[in-house]
């Protein structure tokens, strides 16, 4: 009578961890919302909410986190972009450097151990708080 | 613009997208005072280029990842398809009004969970020197 759920392993190949929808919904709209205000990608609010709400290996919350960024970027740059807003030659100029950077960081990402990423994103958002309160 | 700051920005391009890669983030903390301060960009000016960098750095990290079998690409796009509502709801907002105290308040946040990581950081470093089945007390 009481033993109507079905088993665990039904739900595991649909989400690693199976994320309670919760999470997932507070961490989607909470990331977009600073996102959007703050001109930034809002992985640094994404990657500690599916950490320590939902449970994801530092490695997989980083690389999650970029790729839900992309959609959440798009939109952002939606609504800047009917404000006229983007400057074309410094995002060229920036695009030729971060393009290869990219490549260099995820291989870097695919080999560091867990606690070097979580010294590293650590830092990172200490980093990101000063560049926070100091930028105009 | 200025050939010189046009050089400057390919290369730190180059780092901020490595960094984005490696942490997960879109590098936009990097980029929007940079931006600001070096390229002289007005706050929503740099916002908004630093975003339209951040979207083809972001494809070509989970592009590479993809092929690595890291991160979980359907968890992450439902993730963005939530985030687009929170994003047209912030970008609509920092349009609107200056956000200084949501800054604030978010750099005490970023505080808190860095040195949490940081702490958790040197837990999982001693954890992965002792496997959690043995515990072999050398004593």
């Amino acid at each position: 009578m009481i033993n109507v759920e079905p088993a665990a392993p039904l739900q595991e190949d649909r989400i690693p961890g199976h994320i309670p929808m919760s999470v997932v919904l507070a961490t989607g709209i909470f990331g977009g919302f600073f996102s959007g205000l703050l001109g930034i990608g809002g992985g640094t609010a994404m990657v500690p909410m599916l950490v320590f709400l939902g449970g994801l290996t530092q490695r997989d919350a980083h690389a999650t986190s970029l790729a839900a960024m992309i959609l959440i970027a798009t939109a952002a740059v939606v609504v800047y972009g009917d404000a006229g807003k983007i400057n074309l030659i410094a995002a060229g100029a920036l695009l030729v450097g971060s393009l290869a950077g990219a490549r260099i960081g995820a291989d870097l990402l695919s080999k560091a151990s867990e606690g070097k990423l979580k010294a590293a994103f650590g830092t990172f958002l200490l980093v990101a708080a000063v560049l926070m309160v100091v930028n105009p | 613009m200025d050939p010189a700051l046009v050089i400057f920005l390919a290369l730190f391009g180059g780092l901020t997208g490595m960094l984005s890669a490696l942490l997960g983030v879109g590098g936009g903390i990097f980029m929007v005072p940079a931006l600001a301060l070096i390229a002289g960009f007005d706050q929503q000016e740099a916002q908004a280029t630093s975003l339209l960098v951040i979207v083809p750095t972001a494809a070509v990290a989970t592009w590479t990842l993809r092929a690595n079998a890291i991160g979980d690409i359907r968890l992450g796009s439902r993730l963005g398809l939530l985030g687009i509502l929170g994003a047209v709801a912030g970008a609509a907002a920092a349009l609107a009004l200056s956000g200084e105290l949501l800054r604030y308040a978010f750099a005490l946040l970023l505080v808190v969970v860095g040195v949490r990581l940081l702490i958790d950081s040197r837990s999982s470093t001693a954890r992965l020197q002792t496997p959690e089945a043995g515990h072999p007390y050398p004593e």
